[in-house]
């Protein structure tokens, strides 16, 4: 368990907090005009400097020794701060957290206020590789910001809009199916209203991360666990992680799991045709306590 | 280490010029690592609708990325795009 949950969880994760994605906390933390007027320019955020810097040509301020650990710094502070947010151009207060389809399911039937889900474009894919895809699943708040901003709305052929959480839920494993990393995330910390089903390289949030070493996004409360003796050595597991985590072992015909790279999305797990896979929770594992 | 230099000609491409970059988005499509950020052109902004900005601009946002694959360059239609390394 990270420190964060032991602060802010409810059975010892954080997004499992219903008070987290409560009206009230929008309202006392006045965030309506706020969020709508970050998500009215949301792709510009990256390209906007604060203190001197933007993510434009991130890679190459990163390779400097000092001025990436400022960078590094900077980033993660903005990131994490539990003040609230001020600057609507800056993702203050933006972090997240890698969840799995039981965890994603659990949090759509018990957190999610009723008759605000939606789904709606993903601004990363959007951004970065030029497609419009649905997918990702909004709630609170975010449904009445969204309905002014129309570039996110899907055209009915690709998604309703609105959805209950039974559509909500359907959609969600569809997308893990297809390979999509469920992310849970504040959207001004401690407000909680974005379930996305990410890819990369185009997530803007994974990215810092997995090219940086900014952590902008938390691993999963899980890590992945395998069964040697059920593994037919299919390869399908491998194919589905964007992460690199599993490998195959020639000589042994078994995939290979290397936890320490391991986000605990659950994805592979849903490849495996033959139960050779299971998630467990990472604090029960000595060497990865700590390394979320 | 040398750094990639990636340039777009915004006179040719964005910034409410002859071509607007949600148009086309091949440069962003045909980039495997996704070095592009497709966004706002925030200074050109006219006040009219604030809710859905009509003047867009591609940024190559993570040079470092980029593998040199040129597909970007052979591509882009309007050949606006530039890369030195
Ligand atoms: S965080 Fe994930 S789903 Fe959400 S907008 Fe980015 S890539 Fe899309
Ligand atoms: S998908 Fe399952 S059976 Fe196939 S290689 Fe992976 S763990 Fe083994
Ligand atoms: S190995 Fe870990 S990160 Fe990779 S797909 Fe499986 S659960 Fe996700
Ligand atoms: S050369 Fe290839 S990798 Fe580099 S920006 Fe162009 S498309 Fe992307
Ligand atoms: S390919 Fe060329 S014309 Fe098309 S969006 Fe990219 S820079 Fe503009």
């Amino acid at each position: 368990m990270c420190d964060h949950c032991l602060k802010h969880g409810t059975a010892g994760k954080w997004y499992l907090n219903a008070k987290l994605y409560s009206e009230e906390l929008a309202k006392e933390l006045d965030l309506k005009e706020f969020m709508l007027e970050q998500y009215k320019t949301f792709e510009a955020m990256q390209v906007r400097n604060f203190g001197g810097f933007s993510a434009v040509g991130m890679g190459y301020k990163m390779q400097l020794p000092i001025i990436s650990r400022i960078v590094k710094y900077t980033a993660e502070k903005m990131l994490h701060t539990e003040k609230p947010s001020r600057n609507p151009f800056k993702a203050e207060g933006h972090i997240g957290q890698v969840v799995p389809l039981d965890d994603a399911i659990a949090i759509l039937e018990t957190c999610v206020p009723e008759d605000s889900l939606i789904m709606k474009y993903c601004m990363c894919r959007y951004m970065h590789k030029g497609e419009k895809e649905a997918c990702c699943i909004n709630f609170g708040i975010m449904s009445e910001i969204i309905d002014k901003l129309p570039r996110f709305i899907p055209e009915p052929e690709d998604s309703k809009y609105r959805l209950t959480k039974e559509e909500a839920i359907e959609k969600f494993t569809e997308f893990n199916k297809k390979g999509y990393i469920g992310t849970i995330w504040y959207g001004a910390y401690p407000y909680i209203n974005n379930l996305c089903a990410c890819q990369t390289p185009m997530c803007a949030g994974f990215r810092p991360r997995t090219e940086f070493g900014i952590k902008s996004i938390f691993k999963a409360e899980y890590v992945v666990e395998n069964n040697p003796n059920n593994c037919q050595g299919c390869k399908k597991c491998i194919t589905m992680c964007q992460f690199g985590a599993i490998d195959f072992d020639e000589k042994a015909k078994r995939a290979l799991i290397d936890q320490s790279k391991c986000y605990g999305c659950g994805n592979c797990l849903l490849a495996c045709r033959f139960e050779a896979l299971n998630l467990v929770a990472r604090k029960e594992i000595p060497a990865l306590a700590g390394n979320y | 280490m040398g750094k990639i230099k990636i340039k777009i000609d915004y006179s040719i491409c964005g910034d409410g010029n002859k071509i607007d970059p949600r148009d086309c988005t091949i440069c962003l499509k045909v980039c495997d690592p996704a070095i592009f950020l497709l966004h706002q052109s925030i200074k050109y902004q006219k006040e009219d609708d604030p809710y859905d900005p009509k003047i867009w601009r591609v940024t190559p946002v993570y040079p470092s990325l980029c593998i040199l694959c040129m597909k970007c360059v052979e591509q882009c239609p309007e050949n606006a795009i530039k890369i030195r390394n």
